[in-house]
């Protein structure tokens, strides 16, 4: 249909035409300009049983759309477009397509917990932040996240060995994210470090760093805890390619 | 106590009337248009009610046989009311079988007629088979036949129910809320997802009105146990794309057209005024309110009053009614009654 509200129309929805002549009358000019039809054509079923199988996402189905998370959110306050409201509602009826519009923002999330504070349902929002961004990332639509390599590098590590080494974390940390390991920050934390002659500090971090030792008995903690992973890891792979038995 | 109280209509609020006051030796004569007793719940085939879970004719069959076999209680059925005179205390009443009954009060439990969904042509209703109302998808349920397509007998993978069908509509003239059909369609949508697990349930609504007790119990427990989905939508038309029935409306939440596929969708219809109130006005001499129902006398200062003297009203006469609610006002309505009984002797 032709309209001239056209400030109020997404871009990509807008068809324009230089010339347009339609039954004869010419439209050329103010009145050839048309929204694209769009509709929601069907529901992803699925999509609130994904949502809810990462951790966060478990209290997604008790939202009632009272919007107290988006009016107490502290990046809804800078940026109108973060409305974590909005995505609850997209994900509970499956309308993925609509959801993955705001993939780009949906990670922004900074963890204030005012939205958990304030829900009176308890769905507890900023958990569904962190879902909805695991899930992005594990359904491919957007790229590892910073944090999310960083997450991974530190539970690998506690997996190995019960313990963490924060030199190999920094230096496995900067290898996946193609960082260079000479940061300036870096090289003038370890230069002050280095100043206070730390000497036993450098002794067990050195010793750490070429032995790794493990936490005393680790291997059967690894094992329980491998097992519980996998047996997670089985069970959202199920629910994401809409296998689950139901 | 030898007059009889002229109790009119055998649904759940008049068999509850006629009840309370056999329980106390007062003579009833209840009079049913139709062939049987029971009102909505039975003739309208329910299945379960809300919210004892109970099938109806099981709940309300005991009521119907309370009142059968209760010796107090003379029932008169495919019967009307054709005239009322005298003072209350002392009036004299005419039914169409030819009997005299000299009564000392009347109780209204006339009920009401569920809205015809013929009435808003929009809605496919009438135009394609496999747009039904929630009456008669209740009677797929009781009738044990299960939930069906009735254009090919298919059972729907995908089931639509439209809520405010016949209520909240000033196109129509139908400006009330039917205060029941949110509860009913939860309930209704749950018991599809228990027949048909595989089958997705959307609730397309206005506002939700699963009132008082009945949020956590239909509302909630719809949503988190059984997964029906709740949209708000106002459906704008139901075509037909050569296989399906096509809903078309806006999810006004996300500002999106719509326009889905559905095997089934299913009207929530509403609660009209009884389609006789004008007859039944006219002969007990008693004012409808502004929407058709019959007007109540003020709370405060009656016990189950109209705008007459010694007749009494109960149940969803007076307005959309739930069954427990209307029950209780049949109770209420007996108490009225029995005073008037009492002061007349």
């Amino acid at each position: 249909m032709p309209i001239h509200e056209e400030s109020l129309i997404r871009p990509e929805n807008l068809r324009k035409h230089e010339e347009l002549n339609i039954d004869n009358v010419d439209v050329s000019g103010h009145w050839s300009t048309f929204i694209e039809t769009r509709s929601v054509a069907d529901y992803n079923e699925n999509l609130e049983r994904e949502i809810s199988a990462f951790p966060g996402g478990a209290y997604i189905h008790r939202c009632w759309q009272c919007g107290a998370c988006t009016n107490s959110c502290t990046v809804n306050a800078i940026n109108p477009d973060f409305n974590p409201r909005y995505w609850i509602y997209l994900a509970r009826l499956g309308m993925e397509q609509e959801l993955l519009r705001d993939k780009e923002i949906i990670w922004q999330c900074v963890s204030c917990h005012r939205c958990t504070h304030v829900c009176p349902r308890d769905v507890e929002p900023e958990g569904v932040m962190k879902a909805l961004s695991h899930w992005l990332e594990a359904k491919g639509h957007t790229p590892k996240s910073q944090s999310q390599h960083f997450d991974e590098e530190f539970y690998q590590q506690i997996l190995e060995t019960g313990k963490i080494e924060e030199g190999r974390i920094v230096r496995n940390f900067f290898n996946r994210t193609g960082q260079p390991l000479k940061q300036p920050w870096l090289i003038r934390m370890v230069k002050n470090l280095i100043r206070g002659l730390p000497i036993m500090l450098m002794f067990k971090m050195g010793l750490s760093t070429l032995f790794r030792p493990k936490t005393k008995d680790w291997s059967k903690s690894k094992h329980s805890i491998e097992e519980l992973i996998e047996m997670r890891e089985l069970e959202r792979k199920k629910i994401l390619e809409g296998n689950e038995a139901s | 106590m030898s007059q009889s109280v002229l109790v009119v209509g055998g649904g759940p609020a008049g068999l509850s009337a006629a009840k309370s006051l056999a329980s106390i030796g007062q003579n009833v004569t209840l009079v049913e248009k139709e062939e049987i007793l029971g009102g909505a719940p039975i003739l309208s085939g329910y299945a379960k009610l809300v919210p004892s879970g109970e099938w109806a004719s099981e709940a309300i069959g005991r009521m119907v046989r309370s009142a059968e076999n209760s010796k107090s209680i003379k029932v008169h059925t495919s019967t009307k009311v054709t005239e009322l005179t005298g003072e209350p205390g002392n009036f004299s009443t005419k039914l169409s079988n030819g009997t005299e009954v000299s009564v000392s009060s009347v109780i209204l439990a006339t009920g009401f007629t569920h809205f015809d969904s013929v009435n808003k042509p929009e809605w496919g209703f009438g135009s394609h088979p496999d747009v039904v109302t929630t009456t008669q998808v209740e009677q797929m349920i009781s009738s044990g036949k299960g939930v069906h397509c009735p254009s090919d007998g298919r059972k729907p993978d995908r089931v639509a129910i439209l809520l405010c069908v016949g209520s909240r509509d000033r196109q129509i003239g139908r400006e009330w809320c039917s205060k029941i059909c949110c509860t009913v369609s939860a309930n209704l949508a749950m018991e599809i997802r228990e027949e048909l697990p595989k089958c997705s349930v959307y609730i397309y609504y206005m506002d939700i009105r699963t009132f008082g007790l009945y949020e956590g119990q239909y509302y909630w427990r719809s949503q988190e146990e059984f997964k029906v989905k709740y949209i708000k939508a106002r459906i704008a038309e139901v075509t037909f794309d050569g296989k399906r029935v096509l809903l078309k409306g806006e999810d006004t939440l996300v500002k999106r057209p719509i326009s889905i596929p559905f095997d089934l969708v299913v009207h929530a219809i509403g609660m009209d005024p009884n389609i006789e109130n004008q007859d039944i006005s006219r002969v007990f001499g008693v004012e409808l309110e502004p929407h058709g129902f019959i007007q109540r006398a003020p709370a405060y200062d009656s016990i189950a009053g109209t705008s007459r003297a010694g007749v009494y009203v109960a149940g969803a006469a007076v307005g959309p009614e739930t069954i427990d609610d209307s029950i209780a006002q049949g109770q209420a309505a007996a108490m009225a009654a029995l005073g008037m009984a009492t002061n007349a002797a």
